[in-house]
Protein backbone atom coordinates (compact mmCIF):
# COMPACT_ATOMS: atom_id res chain seq x y z
CA UNK A 1 0.00 0.00 0.00
CA UNK A 2 2.89 2.16 1.04
CA UNK A 3 4.50 1.18 -2.34
CA UNK A 4 1.61 2.03 -4.29
CA UNK A 5 1.31 5.47 -2.98
CA UNK A 6 5.03 6.23 -3.64
CA UNK A 7 5.08 5.28 -7.16
CA UNK A 8 1.52 7.20 -7.84
CA UNK A 9 3.07 10.10 -6.54
CA UNK A 10 5.43 12.15 -8.60
CA UNK A 11 7.43 14.98 -8.35
CA UNK A 12 8.21 17.08 -11.37
CA UNK A 13 11.05 19.91 -10.13
CA UNK A 14 10.75 22.62 -13.29
CA UNK A 15 14.25 24.23 -14.10
CA UNK A 16 12.77 26.11 -17.73
CA UNK A 17 11.83 29.65 -18.05
CA UNK A 18 7.72 29.22 -17.87
CA UNK A 19 6.88 32.38 -19.28
CA UNK A 20 8.31 30.94 -23.00
CA UNK A 21 6.80 28.04 -24.77
CA UNK A 22 9.32 25.81 -25.97
CA UNK A 23 10.58 26.19 -29.62
CA UNK A 24 12.06 23.81 -32.12
CA UNK A 25 15.73 24.73 -33.07
CA UNK A 26 15.78 26.05 -28.86
CA UNK A 27 17.11 24.32 -25.69
CA UNK A 28 14.30 21.43 -24.63
CA UNK A 29 13.52 22.37 -20.95
CA UNK A 30 14.91 20.27 -18.87
CA UNK A 31 12.19 18.11 -16.36
CA UNK A 32 12.77 15.55 -13.77
CA UNK A 33 9.88 13.09 -13.27
CA UNK A 34 9.20 9.53 -12.02
CA UNK A 35 8.25 6.20 -13.98
CA UNK A 36 5.96 3.55 -13.41
CA UNK A 37 8.69 1.80 -11.40
CA UNK A 38 9.54 4.51 -9.77
CA UNK A 39 12.68 5.60 -10.89
CA UNK A 40 13.53 9.07 -11.17
CA UNK A 41 14.45 10.58 -14.71
CA UNK A 42 15.83 13.78 -15.84
CA UNK A 43 16.24 14.83 -19.37
CA UNK A 44 19.83 16.37 -18.74
CA UNK A 45 20.97 12.92 -18.27
CA UNK A 46 20.26 11.71 -21.60
CA UNK A 47 23.00 14.19 -23.29
CA UNK A 48 24.08 12.93 -25.84
CA UNK A 49 21.14 10.87 -27.28
CA UNK A 50 18.68 11.23 -29.13
CA UNK A 51 15.20 11.52 -26.94
CA UNK A 52 11.71 11.31 -28.22
CA UNK A 53 8.75 12.35 -26.00
CA UNK A 54 5.58 10.52 -26.38
CA UNK A 55 2.38 12.04 -25.00
CA UNK A 56 0.10 9.12 -23.92
CA UNK A 57 -3.82 8.39 -22.78
CA UNK A 58 -4.70 4.82 -23.15
CA UNK A 59 -8.26 5.22 -23.60
CA UNK A 60 -8.08 8.36 -26.17
CA UNK A 61 -9.07 6.65 -29.73
CA UNK A 62 -6.13 8.24 -31.10
CA UNK A 63 -3.60 6.50 -29.17
CA UNK A 64 -5.58 3.57 -29.45
CA UNK A 65 -5.07 3.72 -32.83
CA UNK A 66 -1.30 3.73 -32.71
CA UNK A 67 -1.08 0.93 -29.98
CA UNK A 68 -3.58 -1.36 -31.07
CA UNK A 69 -2.30 -1.57 -34.88
CA UNK A 70 1.34 -2.44 -33.12
CA UNK A 71 2.87 0.81 -34.62
CA UNK A 72 3.47 2.79 -32.11
CA UNK A 73 5.54 -0.57 -30.18
CA UNK A 74 7.34 -0.73 -33.54
CA UNK A 75 8.52 2.36 -32.90
CA UNK A 76 9.26 2.13 -29.72
CA UNK A 77 11.63 -1.34 -30.31
CA UNK A 78 13.36 0.31 -33.30
CA UNK A 79 14.07 3.19 -32.07
CA UNK A 80 15.22 1.99 -28.89
CA UNK A 81 17.33 -1.04 -30.47
CA UNK A 82 19.30 2.31 -32.16
CA UNK A 83 20.09 3.95 -29.00
CA UNK A 84 17.26 6.53 -28.60
CA UNK A 85 15.76 7.06 -25.23
CA UNK A 86 11.86 6.94 -25.57
CA UNK A 87 9.98 8.20 -23.08
CA UNK A 88 6.66 8.11 -23.02
CA UNK A 89 4.53 10.57 -20.41
CA UNK A 90 0.86 10.39 -18.86
CA UNK A 91 -0.14 13.50 -18.22
CA UNK A 92 -4.06 12.74 -17.03
CA UNK A 93 -5.14 13.89 -14.18
CA UNK A 94 -6.71 11.64 -11.97
CA UNK A 95 -10.30 11.04 -12.73
CA UNK A 96 -9.30 11.80 -15.86
CA UNK A 97 -9.45 9.50 -19.19
CA UNK A 98 -5.91 8.01 -19.25
CA UNK A 99 -5.07 7.98 -15.71
CA UNK A 100 -3.57 5.30 -14.10
CA UNK A 101 -1.24 4.42 -10.88
CA UNK A 102 2.49 2.80 -11.80
CA UNK A 103 0.65 -0.84 -11.15
CA UNK A 104 -1.63 -0.29 -14.27
CA UNK A 105 0.58 1.29 -16.60
CA UNK A 106 3.13 -1.71 -15.51
CA UNK A 107 0.26 -3.50 -16.69
CA UNK A 108 -0.43 -1.77 -19.44
CA UNK A 109 2.77 -2.07 -20.83
CA UNK A 110 3.26 -5.88 -20.33
CA UNK A 111 -0.08 -6.46 -21.83
CA UNK A 112 0.48 -3.85 -24.99
CA UNK A 113 4.26 -5.29 -25.26
CA UNK A 114 4.73 -1.83 -25.00
CA UNK A 115 9.03 -0.90 -25.46
CA UNK A 116 9.46 2.38 -24.12
CA UNK A 117 12.37 3.12 -21.82
CA UNK A 118 10.53 4.23 -19.70
CA UNK A 119 6.56 5.62 -18.80
CA UNK A 120 6.71 8.80 -16.79
CA UNK A 121 3.79 9.58 -14.33
CA UNK A 122 3.25 12.92 -14.76
CA UNK A 123 -0.57 13.57 -13.06
CA UNK A 124 0.30 17.27 -11.78
CA UNK A 125 0.80 17.77 -15.75
CA UNK A 126 4.11 20.12 -15.13
CA UNK A 127 5.92 18.18 -17.68
CA UNK A 128 3.29 18.50 -20.29
CA UNK A 129 2.70 21.94 -19.33
CA UNK A 130 5.98 22.59 -19.79
CA UNK A 131 6.31 21.57 -23.26
CA UNK A 132 2.99 22.72 -24.23
CA UNK A 133 1.95 18.85 -25.11
CA UNK A 134 -1.52 19.15 -26.40
CA UNK A 135 -2.83 16.49 -27.94
CA UNK A 136 -2.40 12.25 -27.16
CA UNK A 137 -0.30 11.54 -29.24
CA UNK A 138 1.98 14.83 -29.15
CA UNK A 139 5.88 14.10 -29.94
CA UNK A 140 8.95 15.91 -29.57
CA UNK A 141 12.51 14.63 -30.29
CA UNK A 142 15.20 16.09 -28.15
CA UNK A 143 18.81 15.61 -30.33
CA UNK A 144 22.02 15.13 -28.33
CA UNK A 145 23.00 18.02 -27.80
CA UNK A 146 19.98 18.54 -25.95
CA UNK A 147 18.10 21.07 -28.94
CA UNK A 148 14.61 20.39 -29.36
CA UNK A 149 14.41 19.01 -33.03
CA UNK A 150 11.15 17.88 -33.89
CA UNK A 151 7.32 19.14 -32.26
CA UNK A 152 4.02 17.61 -33.63
CA UNK A 153 1.98 14.54 -35.01
CA UNK A 154 2.73 11.35 -34.64
CA UNK A 155 2.38 10.90 -38.63
CA UNK A 156 0.67 12.50 -42.04
CA UNK A 157 -2.90 11.13 -41.02
CA UNK A 158 -4.69 12.77 -38.88
CA UNK A 159 -7.73 10.10 -38.29
CA UNK A 160 -8.43 7.40 -35.65
CA UNK A 161 -7.78 4.93 -38.40
CA UNK A 162 -5.37 1.94 -38.20
CA UNK A 163 -5.27 1.68 -42.07
CA UNK A 164 -4.50 4.85 -42.92
CA UNK A 165 -1.09 4.31 -40.77
CA UNK A 166 0.77 2.20 -43.79
CA UNK A 167 -0.03 5.29 -46.17
CA UNK A 168 0.94 8.04 -43.58
CA UNK A 169 4.80 9.64 -43.39
CA UNK A 170 5.98 9.11 -39.78
CA UNK A 171 7.14 12.30 -38.96
CA UNK A 172 8.50 10.83 -36.07
CA UNK A 173 11.12 8.52 -37.99
CA UNK A 174 11.51 10.69 -40.50
CA UNK A 175 12.62 12.88 -38.08
CA UNK A 176 15.21 10.41 -36.84
CA UNK A 177 16.39 9.09 -39.69
CA UNK A 178 17.49 12.87 -41.36
CA UNK A 179 18.58 13.75 -37.73
CA UNK A 180 20.67 10.95 -37.04
CA UNK A 181 22.51 11.28 -40.76
CA UNK A 182 23.60 14.78 -39.89
CA UNK A 183 20.32 16.36 -42.23
CA UNK A 184 18.31 19.27 -41.10
CA UNK A 185 14.77 18.17 -40.15
CA UNK A 186 12.36 18.61 -43.37
CA UNK A 187 9.32 18.52 -41.22
CA UNK A 188 10.32 20.03 -37.81
CA UNK A 189 6.64 21.03 -36.82
CA UNK A 190 3.43 19.66 -37.56
CA UNK A 191 -0.06 20.32 -35.71
CA UNK A 192 -0.33 17.55 -33.35
CA UNK A 193 -3.53 15.37 -33.90
CA UNK A 194 -5.38 13.51 -31.38
CA UNK A 195 -7.55 13.72 -27.82
CA UNK A 196 -6.76 16.76 -26.40
CA UNK A 197 -4.07 16.05 -22.88
CA UNK A 198 -6.72 15.57 -19.66
CA UNK A 199 -4.68 17.96 -17.41
CA UNK A 200 -6.15 18.97 -14.19
CA UNK A 201 -8.42 21.75 -14.25
CA UNK B 1 -23.20 -5.46 -24.39
CA UNK B 2 -20.36 -3.88 -25.60
CA UNK B 3 -20.61 -2.10 -28.53
CA UNK B 4 -18.73 -0.54 -31.46
CA UNK B 5 -16.68 2.56 -31.03
CA UNK B 6 -19.65 3.44 -33.78
CA UNK B 7 -22.40 2.53 -31.59
CA UNK B 8 -21.32 4.76 -28.94
CA UNK B 9 -20.86 7.40 -30.94
CA UNK B 10 -24.24 7.01 -31.89
CA UNK B 11 -25.79 7.59 -28.58
CA UNK B 12 -24.79 11.21 -28.10
CA UNK B 13 -25.39 12.42 -31.45
CA UNK B 14 -27.89 12.26 -34.38
CA UNK B 15 -26.75 12.78 -38.14
CA UNK B 16 -29.25 12.64 -40.51
CA UNK B 17 -29.06 13.75 -44.88
CA UNK B 18 -31.46 16.44 -45.52
CA UNK B 19 -32.29 18.12 -48.97
CA UNK B 20 -32.94 21.94 -49.00
CA UNK B 21 -36.08 21.07 -51.02
CA UNK B 22 -38.90 18.25 -52.27
CA UNK B 23 -37.19 16.74 -55.53
CA UNK B 24 -34.54 17.37 -57.99
CA UNK B 25 -35.62 19.09 -60.66
CA UNK B 26 -33.75 18.34 -63.97
CA UNK B 27 -30.83 20.56 -64.87
CA UNK B 28 -31.32 22.46 -61.85
CA UNK B 29 -28.22 22.25 -58.74
CA UNK B 30 -29.52 21.32 -55.50
CA UNK B 31 -28.62 21.80 -51.67
CA UNK B 32 -28.28 18.63 -49.35
CA UNK B 33 -27.34 18.86 -45.88
CA UNK B 34 -25.75 16.35 -43.13
CA UNK B 35 -27.52 17.97 -40.03
CA UNK B 36 -25.45 16.45 -36.32
CA UNK B 37 -27.81 17.04 -33.19
CA UNK B 38 -25.71 16.73 -30.50
CA UNK B 39 -26.36 15.95 -27.19
CA UNK B 40 -25.77 18.48 -24.34
CA UNK B 41 -22.46 18.89 -23.43
CA UNK B 42 -20.65 17.01 -26.69
CA UNK B 43 -19.26 18.96 -29.83
CA UNK B 44 -17.84 17.84 -33.02
CA UNK B 45 -15.22 19.99 -35.64
CA UNK B 46 -14.57 22.92 -37.82
CA UNK B 47 -12.29 22.16 -41.19
CA UNK B 48 -9.18 23.75 -38.46
CA UNK B 49 -10.30 21.91 -35.49
CA UNK B 50 -7.70 24.23 -33.33
CA UNK B 51 -6.07 22.40 -30.79
CA UNK B 52 -7.46 18.83 -30.83
CA UNK B 53 -10.32 16.92 -32.49
CA UNK B 54 -11.01 15.96 -36.25
CA UNK B 55 -13.45 17.55 -39.23
CA UNK B 56 -16.11 15.64 -40.16
CA UNK B 57 -15.31 13.92 -43.34
CA UNK B 58 -17.74 12.71 -46.36
CA UNK B 59 -18.29 10.05 -48.90
CA UNK B 60 -19.99 10.20 -51.52
CA UNK B 61 -22.12 7.42 -53.44
CA UNK B 62 -24.18 9.37 -56.25
CA UNK B 63 -26.42 8.19 -58.86
CA UNK B 64 -24.10 8.38 -62.45
CA UNK B 65 -23.53 11.67 -63.36
CA UNK B 66 -24.14 13.45 -60.43
CA UNK B 67 -21.42 15.21 -59.04
CA UNK B 68 -21.20 16.85 -55.40
CA UNK B 69 -19.22 19.97 -54.18
CA UNK B 70 -17.15 20.42 -51.67
CA UNK B 71 -18.91 20.61 -47.84
CA UNK B 72 -19.07 23.88 -46.23
CA UNK B 73 -18.70 25.20 -43.28
CA UNK B 74 -20.49 27.32 -41.32
CA UNK B 75 -18.15 29.75 -38.98
CA UNK B 76 -17.76 27.77 -35.33
CA UNK B 77 -17.75 28.82 -31.93
CA UNK B 78 -14.58 28.93 -29.55
CA UNK B 79 -14.65 25.82 -27.62
CA UNK B 80 -12.25 26.82 -24.64
CA UNK B 81 -10.80 24.49 -21.70
CA UNK B 82 -7.63 26.48 -20.54
CA UNK B 83 -5.13 25.60 -21.85
CA UNK B 84 -6.45 24.39 -25.04
CA UNK B 85 -9.43 26.00 -27.37
CA UNK B 86 -10.54 24.04 -30.48
CA UNK B 87 -13.13 24.95 -32.95
CA UNK B 88 -16.41 23.59 -33.62
CA UNK B 89 -20.03 23.22 -32.90
CA UNK B 90 -22.29 22.21 -29.76
CA UNK B 91 -25.90 21.34 -29.98
CA UNK B 92 -27.09 21.38 -34.06
CA UNK B 93 -25.04 21.71 -37.15
CA UNK B 94 -25.76 21.22 -40.53
CA UNK B 95 -22.92 21.28 -43.26
CA UNK B 96 -24.49 22.11 -47.05
CA UNK B 97 -23.07 20.70 -49.99
CA UNK B 98 -24.14 21.41 -53.75
CA UNK B 99 -24.82 18.95 -55.62
CA UNK B 100 -25.50 18.72 -59.88
CA UNK B 101 -27.97 16.23 -61.38
CA UNK B 102 -25.92 14.90 -64.92
CA UNK B 103 -27.52 17.29 -67.73
CA UNK B 104 -30.49 15.71 -69.50
CA UNK B 105 -32.13 13.87 -66.22
CA UNK B 106 -35.58 13.55 -67.21
CA UNK B 107 -38.37 13.86 -64.19
CA UNK B 108 -40.17 10.96 -63.00
CA UNK B 109 -37.84 8.75 -61.50
CA UNK B 110 -36.14 8.53 -57.82
CA UNK B 111 -32.36 8.80 -57.34
CA UNK B 112 -30.54 7.59 -54.53
CA UNK B 113 -27.93 9.63 -52.43
CA UNK B 114 -25.44 7.82 -50.02
CA UNK B 115 -23.25 9.44 -47.28
CA UNK B 116 -20.42 7.84 -45.59
CA UNK B 117 -19.84 10.02 -42.62
CA UNK B 118 -16.86 9.75 -40.20
CA UNK B 119 -16.79 11.96 -37.46
CA UNK B 120 -15.47 12.92 -33.93
CA UNK B 121 -17.65 14.03 -31.16
CA UNK B 122 -16.26 15.19 -27.48
CA UNK B 123 -17.36 15.74 -24.37
CA UNK B 124 -14.29 15.48 -21.64
CA UNK B 125 -13.57 12.47 -23.97
CA UNK B 126 -13.65 11.46 -27.89
CA UNK B 127 -15.54 9.07 -29.55
CA UNK B 128 -14.74 8.74 -33.31
CA UNK B 129 -17.87 7.56 -35.18
CA UNK B 130 -19.02 6.08 -39.03
CA UNK B 131 -22.60 6.33 -40.92
CA UNK B 132 -24.05 5.41 -43.62
CA UNK B 133 -27.04 7.90 -45.02
CA UNK B 134 -29.27 6.95 -47.54
CA UNK B 135 -31.73 9.71 -49.51
CA UNK B 136 -34.38 9.16 -51.94
CA UNK B 137 -35.06 12.21 -54.17
CA UNK B 138 -37.75 11.96 -56.60
CA UNK B 139 -36.92 13.55 -60.12
CA UNK B 140 -39.89 16.56 -60.90
CA UNK B 141 -40.60 19.16 -63.11
CA UNK B 142 -41.06 21.54 -60.31
CA UNK B 143 -40.29 21.61 -56.76
CA UNK B 144 -40.82 22.98 -53.33
CA UNK B 145 -38.76 23.50 -50.47
CA UNK B 146 -38.69 20.71 -47.76
CA UNK B 147 -39.24 21.23 -44.43
CA UNK B 148 -35.76 21.82 -43.09
CA UNK B 149 -35.78 24.66 -45.56
CA UNK B 150 -34.93 27.31 -42.95
CA UNK B 151 -32.21 25.29 -41.44
CA UNK B 152 -30.24 25.56 -44.73
CA UNK B 153 -30.94 29.45 -44.40
CA UNK B 154 -29.71 29.45 -41.26
CA UNK B 155 -26.54 27.36 -41.86
CA UNK B 156 -25.86 29.66 -44.93
CA UNK B 157 -26.06 32.81 -42.78
CA UNK B 158 -23.37 31.26 -40.35
CA UNK B 159 -21.46 30.68 -44.42
CA UNK B 160 -18.05 32.54 -44.92
CA UNK B 161 -18.58 35.31 -47.74
CA UNK B 162 -15.79 37.79 -49.22
CA UNK B 163 -14.73 40.65 -47.52
CA UNK B 164 -16.93 43.96 -48.73
CA UNK B 165 -15.21 45.91 -51.19
CA UNK B 166 -15.83 49.03 -48.94
CA UNK B 167 -14.00 47.50 -46.53
CA UNK B 168 -10.41 48.15 -45.43
CA UNK B 169 -8.29 44.98 -44.07
CA UNK B 170 -4.07 44.49 -44.03
CA UNK B 171 -2.50 42.37 -41.62
CA UNK B 172 1.48 42.84 -40.62
CA UNK B 173 3.77 40.77 -38.55
CA UNK B 174 5.10 42.40 -35.09
CA UNK B 175 7.41 40.30 -32.85
CA UNK B 176 5.30 37.44 -31.70
CA UNK B 177 2.11 38.55 -32.94
CA UNK B 178 -0.04 39.14 -35.75
CA UNK B 179 -1.98 42.27 -36.15
CA UNK B 180 -4.92 42.90 -37.89
CA UNK B 181 -6.53 45.98 -39.22
CA UNK B 182 -9.72 46.45 -39.80
CA UNK B 183 -11.99 48.90 -41.06
CA UNK B 184 -15.77 48.09 -41.41
CA UNK B 185 -18.50 49.89 -42.99
CA UNK B 186 -21.43 50.02 -39.99
CA UNK B 187 -20.97 49.68 -36.61
CA UNK B 188 -19.28 46.89 -34.97
CA UNK B 189 -21.88 45.54 -32.75
CA UNK B 190 -19.35 42.48 -30.59
CA UNK B 191 -15.78 42.28 -30.53
CA UNK B 192 -14.30 40.28 -33.88
CA UNK B 193 -13.73 37.30 -33.77
CA UNK B 194 -10.73 35.42 -36.25
CA UNK B 195 -10.72 31.54 -36.68
CA UNK B 196 -7.61 30.52 -38.49
CA UNK B 197 -8.04 28.34 -41.30
CA UNK B 198 -4.45 27.40 -41.36
CA UNK B 199 -3.31 25.22 -38.24
CA UNK B 200 -0.35 26.71 -37.15
CA UNK B 201 -0.47 29.99 -37.61
CA UNK B 202 -1.49 31.62 -34.16
CA UNK B 203 -2.28 30.22 -31.11
CA UNK B 204 -5.36 29.00 -30.86
CA UNK B 205 -5.99 29.36 -27.21
CA UNK B 206 -4.23 32.87 -26.65
CA UNK B 207 -7.10 35.92 -26.33
CA UNK B 208 -7.52 38.29 -28.93
CA UNK B 209 -6.84 41.58 -27.69
CA UNK B 210 -9.16 44.56 -29.44
CA UNK B 211 -7.30 47.91 -29.84
CA UNK B 212 -9.30 50.68 -31.51
CA UNK B 213 -7.53 52.56 -35.10
CA UNK B 214 -8.85 55.51 -36.35
CA UNK B 215 -12.10 54.14 -38.05
CA UNK B 216 -11.30 50.20 -37.09
CA UNK B 217 -10.25 47.85 -34.89
CA UNK B 218 -6.76 46.11 -34.55
CA UNK B 219 -6.69 42.50 -33.57
CA UNK B 220 -3.97 40.94 -31.77
CA UNK B 221 -3.07 37.20 -32.70
CA UNK B 222 -0.58 35.33 -31.40
CA UNK B 223 1.64 33.98 -33.51
CA UNK B 224 2.25 29.85 -33.03
CA UNK B 225 5.08 28.50 -31.74
CA UNK B 226 5.42 26.60 -34.25
CA UNK B 227 6.08 29.30 -36.76
CA UNK B 228 9.81 29.22 -37.15
CA UNK B 229 9.11 31.24 -40.85
CA UNK B 230 7.97 34.38 -41.70
CA UNK B 231 4.56 33.77 -43.75
CA UNK B 232 3.62 35.77 -46.83
CA UNK B 233 -0.39 35.37 -45.74
CA UNK B 234 -2.80 35.16 -43.37
CA UNK B 235 -5.76 33.23 -43.80
CA UNK B 236 -8.75 32.58 -41.71
CA UNK B 237 -12.99 33.45 -41.24
CA UNK B 238 -13.28 36.83 -39.55
CA UNK B 239 -16.84 37.03 -37.25
CA UNK B 240 -17.81 40.68 -37.48
CA UNK B 241 -21.21 41.65 -36.02
CA UNK B 242 -22.36 38.04 -36.24
CA UNK B 243 -21.42 37.19 -40.16
CA UNK B 244 -18.51 35.35 -41.16
CA UNK B 245 -16.14 36.30 -44.24
CA UNK B 246 -13.26 34.85 -45.78
CA UNK B 247 -10.11 36.72 -45.08
CA UNK B 248 -7.15 35.71 -47.28
CA UNK B 249 -4.68 38.34 -47.32
CA UNK B 250 -0.88 39.36 -47.57
CA UNK B 251 1.09 39.92 -44.17
CA UNK B 252 3.50 43.02 -44.33
CA UNK B 253 6.89 42.46 -42.11
CA UNK B 254 6.71 44.34 -38.71
CA UNK B 255 5.28 48.07 -38.91
CA UNK B 256 5.51 48.27 -42.63
CA UNK B 257 1.70 47.86 -43.46
CA UNK B 258 0.22 46.44 -46.60
CA UNK B 259 -3.16 47.79 -47.05
CA UNK B 260 -5.24 46.81 -49.90
CA UNK B 261 -8.64 46.91 -51.20
CA UNK B 262 -10.40 43.88 -50.98
CA UNK B 263 -11.89 43.02 -54.35
CA UNK B 264 -13.01 38.91 -54.82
Amino acid sequence: MKRNLGYGLVVVILFACFAKAQRVGEPAPDFQATDSNGQVHKLAEYRGKFVVLEWHNNGCPYTRKHYESGNMQRLQKEWTSRGVIWLTVISSAPGQQGYVTAEQENEYLKRMNAVPTAALLDPQGGVGRLYAAKTTPHMFIINPEGILIYDGAIDSKATTEQSDIATATNYVSQALEEAKAGKPVSTPTSRPYGCSVKYAH
Amino acid sequence: MITHAEDAADQHVEIALISEQQAIVPDQKFILGIRFDLQEGWHTYWINPGDAGEPPRITWELPAGFQAGSVQWPYPARLSTPPFADFGYEHQVLFPVTVRPPSGLEAGGNEKIVAQVRYLICRDVCIPGQKQLVLTLPVKNRTTAGLDAALFAAARQRLPRPIPNEWRVSASSVGDEFQLRLRVVGKLTAPPQFFPLEPEQIENAAPQNITPIPGGVQLHLKKSNHLLKPISRIKGVMVVSGRAYLLDIPVSESGRVHTQSMKN
